[in-house]
């Protein structure tokens, strides 16, 4: 099943060859957007992974709160500091795409 | 980034102290990019604020009683404590020296922050110079606490690591992450403000009149979450600066 994920996800990528096919971007209106581009696909990939870690996060936390609800402050205290730690990984990211804009 | 609207506060100084602060920042080497409209937003903001928090804490001030507090009194004690709780937990001993600048920190970007939310005022931690002085107020505060208590020497010796022979090592490692600090601290604080503001409006653009109102109150929400978190972090490492080793 991984094997066939990894395949198709291959070949979806390969669809994307005709990108190739632009010509050398520099400065001007041309390197400006490729360079947008790029921001906002890391945008992407930033807010992607965030989440996946914030995930990670409340689920230990609920977990947590779950097994042990006396310690649901300190948790909560534990939780918020986490997320917005994360949080900010995220927008630093955001940060540079308003720069490359 | 484009040219921002002028709040009616920033008209207010630019018609009526536009002068004085050319002169003054002529006179520093400065001049202001736009001579007509030496204000920015972000200065006449803070400013009102500060105006609103000396009135507010001035009439706390004149209503203290200790035998009949009132509603208000109780509510800023209860701000009080819990600031002083939330010390207690990152600060072995002597809180109290510590409590007031964080709880200034605390109430002052509180203020600065929700100020925005008041139509016709913007808030200035939405422009990176507010963060930024917040966050170099805070370096400068910690390391001078640090140093305070331990004394010079004793306090550089502590960047050099548990161990002699890892100071090589540890000093640039310390030295990067101590600096990452207010950088970190300043793009928090703008990125989550300025963001908030960005997105409500982009989707104000998109979709009818009143719907991104939920955007505005998920702003509000990290608005109160942000303030907190400067000065739970502000906290943290004022913590770290005045540790006892052992």
């Amino acid at each position: 099943m991984k094997r066939k994920l990894m395949y198709s996800a291959g070949m979806l990528m390969l669809l994307g060859s005709p990108i190739f096919a632009q010509e050398p971007a520099g400065r001007g209106i041309e390197g400006r957007d490729f360079r947008l581009a790029l921001a906002y696909i890391a945008m992407g990939i930033a807010s992607g992974l965030c989440g996946l870690g914030q995930g990670k996060a409340v689920a230990s936390a609920a977990e947590g709160m779950a097994r042990n609800p006396g310690a649901a402050a300190a948790i909560r205290n534990a939780l918020i500091l986490g997320l917005v730690l994360i949080e900010s990984l995220a927008l630093y990211t955001l940060v540079i795409t308003f720069i490359a804009r | 980034m484009q040219a921002e609207l002028e709040v009616w506060t920033t008209a207010l100084f630019n018609r009526f102290l536009g002068g004085p602060l050319d002169s003054f920042l002529n006179a520093v080497g400065h001049p202001a990019a736009d001579p007509a409209h030496p204000w920015q937003n972000w200065i006449t903001v803070e400013i009102l604020v500060v105006a609103i928090i000396l009135v507010v804490f001035g009439a706390l001030r004149m209503k203290l009683s200790v035998d009949k507090p009132g509603n208000f009194q109780l509510s800023f004690e209860a701000i009080y404590k819990f600031v002083l709780g939330q010390a207690s937990e990152s600060i072995d001993h002597h809180v109290e020296r510590y409590v007031s600048f964080f709880g200034s920190i605390f109430i002052f970007i509180l203020f600065l922050n929700l100020i925005g939310i008041v139509p016709g005022l913007e808030s200035p931690t939405m422009s990176p110079a507010v963060p930024l002085a917040f966050a170099v107020a805070v370096f400068i505060y910690y390391h001078w606490m640090g140093l305070r208590k331990h004394g010079v020497g004793k306090y550089l010796l502590h960047f050099a690591g548990p161990y002699w022979w890892l100071a090589p090592v540890m000093i640039p490692i310390e030295l990067i992450s101590h600096f990452a600090r207010p950088l970190s601290l300043t793009v928090r604080l703008y990125a989550n403000m300025f963001a908030g503001e960005r997105v409500t409006v982009t989707f104000l653009t998109l979709t009818y009149f009143l719907l991104p109102a939920v955007f505005m109150g998920l702003h509000v929400f990290v608005a109160l979450l942000q303030a907190f978190i400067f000065m739970l972090l502000a906290m943290v490492y004022v913590g770290g600066a005045v540790a006892h080793e052992h």
